[in-house]
């Protein structure tokens, strides 16, 4: 009788076991997560080109099928992205994953907007190695990750082939500032009225490129000082403001073209300096305009910047488990892959090969330091951009400028 | 005097009293849903950037305590100081160029010419179009290439120089804003009675001095109105500003008005308690300025 009721116990014993195994098991999926996931995840990025969207869509296809139980709802932002999203937080409605540039991230993450994802790597032993280092330290805030980079650009320097032909410039022989202004010289003689050698953008997002290619600084390392009003940045600068002084370049304004891209396009300049965003804009507005891309020019060093945007997840996220999955997907390797195969963007992950083209872009990793500041420094790029246009127009020195923008940006960093 | 005479005497008074605070009732009840809208619109949101300005204040809401530290930081903002120059110096230019446009066209279509009701509505069409896509045309046609340079033969970018941003926008919204100006006038100038016209015509005044003598002084209650709403208008303009400068304000903070700036504290810099209290300043700017205007323009209207 006693073994009876010990064969009962050990039965159900058994039976419970299995039916908990089993249960545990269908909660684990394929990919190691630890919790199911399911319902509806709302996904929210700025507006994307025709050609963009294609892409994102043959992606999230992708991830519904890997995922049948999670629906995810795309809700673009259109206008001005960074006033809506705040609008969305402020309300406690933002989307659960969404698009952050490494400009606004600091701001994003010290206001307490952003979900660390450390806890949910780890659980589904998600591995963040194989993304280049300078990149992920951009979404990366008192040592916890909030956001993986879904793609990258560094800057490169673009040149209008034909053009560099009549004159009897090799791009190749352009590596530095002298090579640059004596190419530009050359080009001066063939280009038509109305234009210039080189489309110089009067922002920061491109002189700060020449700063550091000089040995030059914005901020000390850490980022608690700034160190911009230096001799290697008043010579970087001092360049590319004599550059437009001399004639051998000019601005978007001055050429009739929103930004130099355009410039490139409709000949206005023959050499500009721009990232991966170029490729689709020239091969859908100006398939006939022929150029070649090679690796930023260099002073006394390889010096650029890497402009990154990551997929990271709100605090406030309806669906955290399914968001988690979502990210996963989109900045893993099959995702990366896919969003990454047309050239539209490159890859943020070293184990995912860009399309063949983009080597001068890939060479620059290493060298490329993510245009990311300290938190409410926006104000700070006005004033420097504001500053660096007065240079330009003849109304300020180069000495002023820096002295004006280090003590803006030592005003906010000690607020 | 009976009592009973005294009651009934008193009794159409009673009811006359009765009378009336029921009439009052009933017009109050009328403004009842108005202005509960327009506490709710209006008060409340002034009354809450009053109290938001007091504090650091982010997204999700209070940082820190900072009292008039905001309104004290103000007062040393560079920035700030440019942008409410720029929005002095726009409000100024385009106030007295709307206004002379405005009247100049509503003086020419008051007067008995042929196809008159379609150049009253040709005038007042750019007031109804978008100004973001009139800002965009303007782009194009003011650019360096742009059409306008091609006819006058400047060369410049009026839109990308810091000398000449400004200035584009006050001509852009002066034509904007001129159609909205001449209806005004259109409705002051009808107002004026027909019979000064007649004595001035009797007395051998010119068309120049009858503008000057009659025209003018008499539409001073519209010069009142126009010059106030041009004024507010001037000092709240952003769209504008916004697109010729793609948001930044430049080149070389030439279009950093004060909504502007207001505008890129708050939503770049996550400073809303900062920018509240930039828009109470700017408030109080408006306030101050529109109640100049009332004591100078206003005082014969009133009379």
């Amino acid at each position: 009788m006693r073994a009876r009721r010990l064969f009962v116990v050990l039965t159900c014993s058994v039976l419970v076991a299995a039916v908990f195994a089993a249960t545990s098991l269908g909660r684990s999926d394929k990919n190691g997560s630890t919790t199911a996931a399911s319902g509806t995840v709302v996904l929210s990025g700025w507006g994307a080109s025709p050609d963009e969207l294609k892409l994102l869509k043959q992606v999230l296809r992708g991830f519904s099928k890997t995922y049948p139980n999670i629906h995810v709802d795309y809700q673009p932002i259109t206008g001005d992205y960074v006033p809506a999203m705040l609008a969305k937080f402020a309300a406690r409605k933002p989307a659960d994953v969404f698009y952050v540039d490494s400009n606004v991230f600091l701001d994003w993450v010290t206001q307490g907007l952003l979900e660390p994802l450390d806890s949910y790597a780890q659980q589904s032993k998600f591995s963040s190695k194989p993304f280049y280092p300078s990149l992920l330290n951009g979404f990366k805030y008192k040592g916890k990750i909030y956001g993986y980079p879904k793609d990258w650009s560094p800057l490169a320097m673009e040149v209008n082939t034909d053009l560099a032909a009549k004159a009897g410039v090799k791009p190749a022989s352009i590596t530095n500032w002298a090579t640059l202004t004596a190419a530009a010289r050359k080009l001066r003689g063939v280009m038509p009225s109305g234009s210039k050698p080189i489309c110089l953008s009067p922002s920061w997002d491109r002189a700060l490129a020449f700063v550091y290619q000089n040995g030059g600084t914005f901020l000390n390392a850490t980022k608690t000082k700034s160190t911009v009003n230096s001799p290697a940045a008043a010579a970087a600068l001092n360049y590319y403001v004599g550059l437009i002084k001399q004639g051998l370049a000019d601005i978007p304004a001055k050429l009739s073209v929103g930004w130099c891209g355009e410039a490139l396009g409709k000949q206005k300049a023959a050499i500009i300096f721009e990232g991966n965003w170029l490729f689709p804009f020239m091969t859908s507005t100006f398939p006939s305009v022929h150029f070649s891309t090679q690796r930023m020019i260099m002073q006394k060093q390889h010096g650029n910047l890497a402009f990154t945007v990551s997929y990271s997840m709100a605090k406030d996220a309806q669906n955290k488990p399914a968001a988690w999955q979502l990210i996963r997907y989109l900045v893993g390797r099959p995702g990366m892959a896919t969003w990454t195969s047309k050239g539209l963007a490159l890859p943020s992950r070293s184990d995912v090969k860009p399309v063949a083209g983009r080597a001068s872009f890939l060479a620059d990793a290493p060298a490329a330091r993510p245009w990311q500041f300290a938190p409410r420094f926006s104000q700070v790029i006005d004033t420097a951009n504001n500053e660096l246009s007065a240079v330009i127009e003849g109304k300020e020195s180069v000495a002023q400028m820096l002295q004006k923008v280090e003590s803006t940006a030592n005003d906010t960093l000690s607020k | 005097m009976s009592a009973t005479a005294a009651a009934r005497e008193d009794r159409p008074g009673r009811g006359f009293g009765s009378e009336r605070v029921r009439e009052a009732l009933v017009g109050y009840l009328f403004i009842a849903a108005p202005m509960v809208l327009y506490g709710i619109l209006f008060f409340y949101p002034i009354g809450y950037a009053l109290y938001i300005s007091r504090y650091d204040w982010g997204v999700l809401g209070k940082i820190d305590t900072v009292g008039f530290g905001n309104y004290r930081e103000l007062l040393h903002d560079h920035r700030f100081g440019i942008a409410v120059k720029n929005g002095l110096k726009f409000t100024l230019a385009f106030t007295i160029c709307s206004m002379a446009l405005g009247l100049f066209v509503a003086v020419v279509v008051n007067n008995a010419i042929r196809f008159r009701g379609f150049f009253r509505s040709a005038y007042y069409f750019p007031s109804i179009a978008s100004s973001a896509a009139i800002t965009a045309v303007a782009l194009f046609i003011l650019s360096a290439d742009g059409l306008f340079n091609q006819i006058t033969g400047f060369d410049r970018a009026w839109f990308g120089e810091s000398g000449t941003a400004l200035w584009a926008l006050v001509g852009l919204n002066s034509w904007t804003t001129s159609g909205m100006v001449m209806l005004f006038y259109l409705a002051y100038l009808q107002s004026i009675p027909t019979d000064v016209y007649e004595a001035a015509a009797i007395d051998g005044a010119g068309a120049w001095r009858t503008f000057w003598k009659i025209t003018f002084p008499l539409l001073r209650p519209g010069h009142f109105f126009v010059s106030t709403l041009l004024v507010i208008g001037g000092l709240k303009m952003f769209d504008q500003a916004f697109i010729a400068s793609g948001g930044s304000g430049g080149p070389n903070n030439s279009t950093l008005v004060p909504v502007l700036y207001l505008y890129r504290v708050a939503f770049y810099d996550v400073r809303f308690g900062y920018a509240a209290s930039v828009g109470i300043a700017l408030m109080l700017i408006i306030f101050g300025l529109t109640l100049l205007q009332r004591l100078t323009f206003g005082r014969t209207d009133a009379n």
